[in-house]
Order: structure tokens, then C-alpha cells, then sequence
């Protein structure tokens, strides 16, 4: 559950944005990064920009075009809409959101629904991303403090260096650790490699 | 920025400070000293010759943590007091803050298995380097295209986008040390490697709202210069 969560929250009043955001911040057991939109000219450009996994929109704001349209110019097929509903609205108009939140919904409601939707977007992800490394990254960690370049590493593990970069994005990823330096760091201390490999 | 701000001028410089203390580095940056007593931000930039509408353009855009282009940046700002305040600001990096963590640092994983200790110092070794050429970057080219720009003298091949452009986040790497020591740091806990985790988390935050007043006020600010071709 403590995956970063990205939310759009579009809504022309700053007073329902905010309030909502600051919803959204408190909700325990899951971590969000918000983007904010006020405008509907802003809309296309920053979910093209940010890809959020969730998008809470004032349904007025979209009006009868289609989501589903929407999220293909946007290129967020996964990306789940909620309608942020503070009038009486047409039934059809609402068809077509994962879910609502009404102006009037306590945190317990907010909690409950987004929690649904992250369930529906992200079982897959979870267990996969907080995992250690695996034996084969770590014998690419190793190869890269000791100062060998992608083609070397390819040659020795016999991989094509497509697959060794993959390798090193996934590595990056799970340890947050980007440079050769820090790698380094992380071998020594992990004693998968001896300080006179180490390519200083 | 400077009138709507979240401070007036009217408002007291003690209260600044005392409701958001990372201002206390602002301060030193425009050269103003503490023991101001009960005066007014105005007062005390009148007393220091510090330009009131930079300080206080400075100060609200970093209290009201702005991450867009500031685009209506008033006739009496200084883009001088500005550069001027970035210089002392990279000044305080290179010469005070780095050096100063290093020496904690150093002293912080002493119980540490030697091999340990010497790869984490050359990390952070190689960490101040990058951030010391980041900086000497802009102020060996940056920020004398911008005076030159003061002066009208628009001969320069630079410009400002070539900046914007590679203007790169510094603070991803202190991130990694400090994932690095919360995550594998193998000797025993202590009081000092917990003031040194303190500090990183610091100074990350000071070097990104620093990179945020270069990308957001004063490259805008640069821009709007370079399309005009007149002082602002």
C-alpha cells in the first residue's frame, strides 16, 4: 500500500482544490504526489505531461467528451477517473468515471474509494517493486563498480546490452541509486565486491 | 510577488524569521545580519541597502514554495541585488555548508569498517565536486552574460535558454547518500550520523529551493531582459 500514488485533482475552484488536496495528503497508509489543474486548457498538457495514475476531475470541466478519448490523446490508458460531483448531474454524463466523490464524502469514503481504484490499477506493481535485487543484478552491480562499460558487461554475462540496460534502470529503480558511486557504495557495504575491485 | 506577497514591507523581520527559519540563510545571502530588534522588513533592507522589492520577491517566493515561471516581477526589482544573492548562496555551499558536512560526516561513521568509510567519503567528494562545477558554471558564464546584458551590451553569442537548458538538479545525488546511509549503513547508530542525516535532509531542501529561485525567477527574469534589451 505505500506505493507513490500520482493524483490529478482538476477543479476551477481553488477552495474545492485545496480542500481536497489537503484531503488527499492525510489519507493514512497511502502516499500521493498531487498535481494541481485549474483550467480546462491545462488538462490535456499536464496529463500528457505527468501520466497520473488517478484523475479527479469536475465533470463540467470535460462535459460530453469522452474520457476514453481523453486518455488516448493523453496517452494514460490506466488512468482512473473519479468525477468530483457537486451538483445535480446527468446520469450519463457520469456513466462513463470509475467512480464519485461527492462534495459531502468524509475521509473514510474518500479513503474507501480510492483504495478500490488503486487495488484495481496496481496489484500487479506492488510486490514487484519493493523486491531486493536479484542474483543477476547484483552480478551486473558488481561489473559496473568495477568500472566496466554496458558492452563489456553484455560480452562477459552473455546478454545483449538492450537487456543490461534494462537491468540497470531496474536496479536504479529499486535501490534509488543512480551513479556508479553510489553503487559502489552499496556493493562495499553489501560486501558483494572487495575495496581492491573497485574501480576507484 | 513583492506587493501580493504573503510579507509587506510593513511586516516585522523577526516574524520572518521566526515563522519560517530556513529564511535565516536568506538573510546572510543578502548580507543583512541578525540582532535587527522590532523593525520592519523596509527598515532593516533601508539599513543593510538591501532593494526591498528583491528581498521581498525572494522571500514570499520561497515561503509560498512557487514551482512555476514568476512572470510579473515588478519594475523596482534588481536583477544585480539577485545575482548578487545567488553568488553568496553558492558561496555558502562551497565554501561553509559542504565542507562543514564532510568533516561530520567524517567523524559520524568513524565506527565503520575502513573500506566502508573510504568509498562514502569519495562519494561525497565526488558529489562536491559536481556541485562545485554546477556553480562555477554560472558564475564564470552565467552571470556575466546577465551583467553585460545590464550594461545593453547585447554582443554575446550566450543566451539564456542555452542555461536553461542545462541547468541540471544538483540535489539528486545527496538523495542517494542519504538512501545509502538510511538504508545500509552498517556500523552502529550514533548521535552524530543522526545530526549528519538531519543536515543532508537540509540541505537537499536548501539546494532545490535554491535551483528553484534560479529556474523560476531568474531565468523568467533573464528572458524578459533579453526581449526587451533594457535594464529591469
Amino acid at each position: 500500500m505505500n506505493r507513490l500514488l500520482t493524483i490529478a485533482v482538476a477543479d476551477t475552484s481553488v477552495i474545492i482544490r485545496n480542500g481536497l488536496v489537503s484531503l488527499l495528503r492525510h489519507l493514512n497508509g497511502i502516499r500521493v504526489q498531487i498535481i494541481d489543474i485549474a483550467t480546462a486548457d491545462s488538462l490535456h498538457e499536464i496529463l500528457t505531461l505527468h501520466k497520473p495514475d488517478i484523475l479527479i476531475v469536475n465533470p463540467l470541466l470535460i462535459g460530453y467528451f469522452s474520457l476514453q478519448q481523453m486518455k488516448e490523446t493523453c496517452k494514460c490508458l490506466n488512468m482512473k477517473c473519479i468525477a468530483l460531483v457537486s451538483t445535480i448531474m446527468d446520469q450519463l454524463l457520469l456513466r462513463q468515471y470509475d467512480e464519485q466523490i461527492s462534495l459531502y464524502d468524509t475521509s473514510e469514503d474518500l479513503y474507501k474509494k480510492i483504495e478500490r481504484l488503486q487495488a484495481l490499477s496496481i496489484e500487479v506493481t506492488v510486490s514487484e517493486e519493493q523486491q531486493s535485487l536479484s542474483a543477476r543484478e547484483k552480478e551486473i552491480v558488481i561489473c559496473v563498480v568495477k568500472g566496466m562499460t554496458n558492452r563489456e558487461i553484455a560480452d562477459k554475462l552473455f546478454l545483449s546490452t538492450h537487456t543490461v540496460i534494462t537491468h540497470r534502470r531496474n536496479i536504479a529503480r529499486k535501490l534509488q541509486i543512480r551513479s556508479a558511486s553510489g553503487l559502489t557504495v552499496y556493493a562495499i557495504v553489501n560486501k558483494l565486491v572487495e575495496l581492491n575491485d573497485v574501480n576507484l | 510577488m513583492y506587493k501580493s506577497g504573503k510579507y509587506r514591507e510593513t511586516d516585522k523581520m523577526s516574524d520572518l524569521i521566526c515563522d519560517n527559519y530556513p529564511m535565516v540563510l536568506v538573510l546572510n545571502r543578502f548580507g543583512i545580519d541578525l540582532g535587527f530588534g522590532e523593525q520592519s522588513i523596509k527598515d532593516v533592507c533601508l539599513l543593510y541597502d538591501v532593494n526591498l522589492c528583491t528581498f521581498l520577491t525572494v522571500v514570499n517566493f520561497l515561503v509560498e514554495k512557487v514551482s512555476n515561471p514568476v512572470m510579473n516581477i515588478e519594475q523596482d526589482f534588481s536583477l544585480e541585488a539577485l545575482i548578487s544573492y545567488l553568488h553568496n548562496a553558492h558561496a555558502y555551499f562551497i565554501d561553509f555548508r559542504l565542507p562543514h558536512l564532510r568533516e561530520k560526516l567524517v567523524g559520524a561513521i568513524e565506527g565503520c569498517p575502513e573500506d566502508v568509510r573510504i568509498v562514502i567519503i569519495k562519494f561525497f567528494d565526488e558529489y562536491s565536486s559536481e556541485v562545485y562545477k554546477h556553480m562555477s558554471y554560472e558564475e564564470t558564464t552565467v552571470f556575466p552574460y546577465v551583467r553585460e546584458l545590464l550594461k545593453g551590451d547585447r554582443n554575446s553569442k550566450y543566451s539564456i535558454s542555452i542555461f536553461s537548458k542545462r541547468h541540471d538538479q544538483i540535489e539528486m545525488k545527496i538523495v542517494e547518500l542519504k538512501n545509502l546511509l538510511i538504508k545500509y549503513y552498517p556500523g552502529p547508530g550514533n548521535h552524530l550520523l543522526n545530526s549528519v542525516l538531519f543536515d543532508l535532509f537540509a540541505t537537499e531542501e536548501d539546494l532545490v529551493s535554491h535551483s528553484h529561485v534560479e529556474d523560476f525567477l531568474f531565468i523568467p527574469a533573464i528572458r524578459e531582459l533579453e526581449k526587451r534589451g533594457v535594464k529591469i
